[in-house]
């Protein structure tokens, strides 16, 4: 490790410390903070609500960072992706009702209908749009996907309506104490996404195939001289992606209400989780996913007006580690 | 390029202009403003095209420049009680600010970074127009005092669209462009040529939000009704990188056919279906980067059709 790179590390270190400060800082200020008992355990309750939210966060970057490692593209429609599971287990949870049955389909088990259906679309955007131009001028997959993305938007638009939707699931609450609890549903999707995470996670390290798209993402040319077919590992590792994306929008969607311009804003948060933990780095896209959601709750909790502006926090912190260290907490220095 | 050629490119411009000038008086209000709106979409396609075609940094939240133009000149007009053409100055004082403000850090990214950078610095200034109450009447939007003002408006506009017509034309050929173009093919051989990149992009970045946020303000002035959603609309973007995308980035004449085709075929055909021109443009996108990276007029030079020099 070179000096340059020790110090872009301390530099993000400061930079850190200092934005998980300033909440904090201009709480004090404005009269938000003090230090009693009740306000400590909305504290709690803060952190842990951050908690929860970064495991769904976790499930949007880790989808782009395992593109972005494969196949160095930067996926533009990852959050219309997320937005689409959404909408996928809005639909699943509502079908039976359309049809007059009277009973809504669990969202966890509408998983088995979302994930596939978004593995499928994935997969196909990718054999058809991006297998051509994986390794071309990197701007023109860019370009692709962001008008992937537009289409989805207005596809589901047209569709759906831009009306906000919500999937009731457990909207009670868990009480910890007297003072802390945690809701069901931000607890039921924090374990689902952590189950799905691990279980990636493992398939990536010990599955044939994952070891195969491991071995891609370090090196296409080497994996394709071993005898890995690179063009179905990118189809299915994009499926992969895909899927999971349309994973973190289920959970969303038993969270919080959603229409199809909420997008773009899980594509820009995402975003900042990779950039946080390092293009490619699988571990560190969860390690983002958390910092950036406790960021979030402790903005929304600390600051004046904080629910408002907690959408400057993902920008900001974006840009800011960009310029920073722009490699990431955990990711390499890239070879150009 | 031969003094000849640009005689004629002068020529071109002024026929446009005289044309453009006798009009109005000739029509109805609604193909004065169709007419306007078009020479608006022109505007914002040739100053996403010098940065984006001529310096290479595609941005993807340009929308941005075009918004706070449009907000500077509503809450003057609004709430100082200015005359509207008296504001332009301001609303392009205030893009140049944004976009020094924005291209100092965001500038040093390269490619996609770049990109999704101005993304999320466009989302995030419509966050804070939406959350800063006091000076933008927040997510209610502002309605502007109610006047007609096709005419003047139209004038405006076209005054505006000369302008960027002729920086655009002055990049395309002076050395300034041409170190712009430098930095686009490769930014690091251009350092050492001693051209200083970021002064460059810097400069370019500056030029490329001046005419966007002008034409904001004109078009605040003419629908007069501006709120957060619409006016940091990501549409916007999409719609301005299109044009210029389609008709050819990187040249004059490309941005300016990409405006005119495209607007036309949407205000006639795609808005019968409002959603589905939308899809469209997203496929039109697809189509254009995979196929069509150099545009209509790329292509059309390709052929042997027209010649390079025609176009720029």
């Amino acid at each position: 490790m070179d000096r340059a790179e020790k110090r872009s590390i301390y530099r993000l270190a400061v930079f850190l410390v200092l934005v998980f400060a300033a909440p904090f800082v201009i709480g004090l200020l404005s009269g938000v903070v003090f230090f009693d008992r009740q306000w400590l355990a909305d504290l709690t309750n803060v952190m842990i609500n951050g908690l929860t939210q970064g495991g769904v966060y976790a499930m949007y970057g880790v989808g782009l960072t395992l593109i972005f490692g494969v196949m160095r593209i930067i996926n533009v429609a990852h959050g219309e992706i997320v937005m689409l599971g959404a909408y996928l287990t809005w639909s699943v949870f509502n079908a039976p009702d359309f049809f007059g049955l009277g009973f809504h389909f669990d969202p966890l088990i509408s998983l088995a209908v979302t994930l596939p259906v978004a593995f499928l679309i994935g997969m196909t955007i990718q054999k058809v749009l991006l297998n051509a131009v994986v390794g071309a001028p990197e701007l023109t997959p860019l370009l692709i996907t962001f008008g992937v993305g537009i289409a989805m938007i207005n596809v589901v638009t047209w569709i759906f309506t831009t009306d906000f939707h919500t999937v009731p699931y457990y909207p009670d609450s868990l009480r910890i104490t007297d003072t802390i609890y945690v809701g069901k549903n931000r607890l039921i999707s924090f374990v689902t996404a952590l189950a799905i995470s691990l279980s990636v996670f493992a398939f990536l390290k010990f599955n044939r195939l994952g070891k195969a798209i491991r071995a891609t993402a370090q090196n296409a040319q080497v994996a394709m001289v071993c005898g890995i077919n690179v063009r179905r590992i990118y189809v299915i590792t994009f499926g992969l992606a895909a899927a999971l994306a349309a994973a973190g929008g289920a959970l969303v969607s038993i969270q919080f209400g959603f229409n199809p311009e909420t997008g773009v804003q899980y594509t820009v948060t995402a975003f900042a989780i990779i950039l946080l933990g390092g293009r490619g780095n699988y571990v560190g896209a969860m390690i983002g996913a958390v910092m950036l959601a406790l960021l979030e709750n402790l903005v929304s909790f600390l600051v004046p007006n904080g629910a408002a502006v907690v959408e400057i926090a993902a920008y900001g912190m974006m840009i800011a580690v960009l310029l920073i260290r722009p490699h990431g907490l955990m990711g390499m220095k890239e070879v150009s | 390029m031969t003094q000849r050629e640009h005689l004629r490119n002068f020529a071109f411009m002024g026929i446009l202009l005289a044309v453009l000038l006798a009009l109005p008086q000739n029509i109805g209000v609604y193909y004065r403003s169709f007419l306007m709106f078009t020479m608006m979409w022109a505007v914002l396609a040739l100053s996403w095209n010098i940065i984006s075609g001529y310096t290479g940094y595609t941005s993807f939240g340009h929308v941005v420049f075009y918004g706070v133009g449009s907000y500077a000149s509503a809450i003057l007009v609004t709430d100082f009680g200015w005359s509207w053409l008296a504001t332009l100055g301001v609303s392009a004082l205030v893009g140049l600010l944004l976009a020094m403000l924005v291209g100092y850090p965001v500038l040093r990214l390269k490619g996609p970074y770049f990109a999704i950078a101005m993304l999320g610095a466009a989302e995030g200034t419509r966050v804070i127009v939406n959350v800063w109450d006091g000076l933008t009447h927040g997510g209610l939007g502002i309605n502007l005092p109610n006047k007609e003002n096709s005419l003047e408006t139209y004038y405006a506009m076209l005054a505006l669209m000369m302008l960027t017509l002729g920086v655009s034309y002055w990049v395309a050929h002076s050395r300034f462009g041409i170190r712009l173009n430098a930095i686009r093919e490769d930014e690091v051989a251009a350092d050492a040529l001693g051209i200083n990149p970021l002064a460059y992009k810097m400069a370019a970045l500056g030029l490329s939000a001046v005419f966007p946020a002008m034409a904001g303000a004109i078009q605040a002035n003419k629908t007069l009704y501006v709120n957060p959603s619409s006016e940091f609309f990501l549409q916007i973007t999409i719609t301005m990188m299109l044009m210029a995308m389609f008709g050819g980035k990187g040249t004059v004449v490309g941005p300016i056919l990409g405006a005119i085709v495209l607007y036309l075929v949407q205000e006639i055909v795609w808005v019968r279906f409002p959603f589905f021109h939308l899809i469209m443009f997203g496929i039109f996108l697809i189509l254009v980067a995979r196929f069509m990276p150099r545009g209509v007029v790329g292509l059309l030079i390709d052929k042997g059709w027209i010649r390079k020099g025609m176009v720029h």
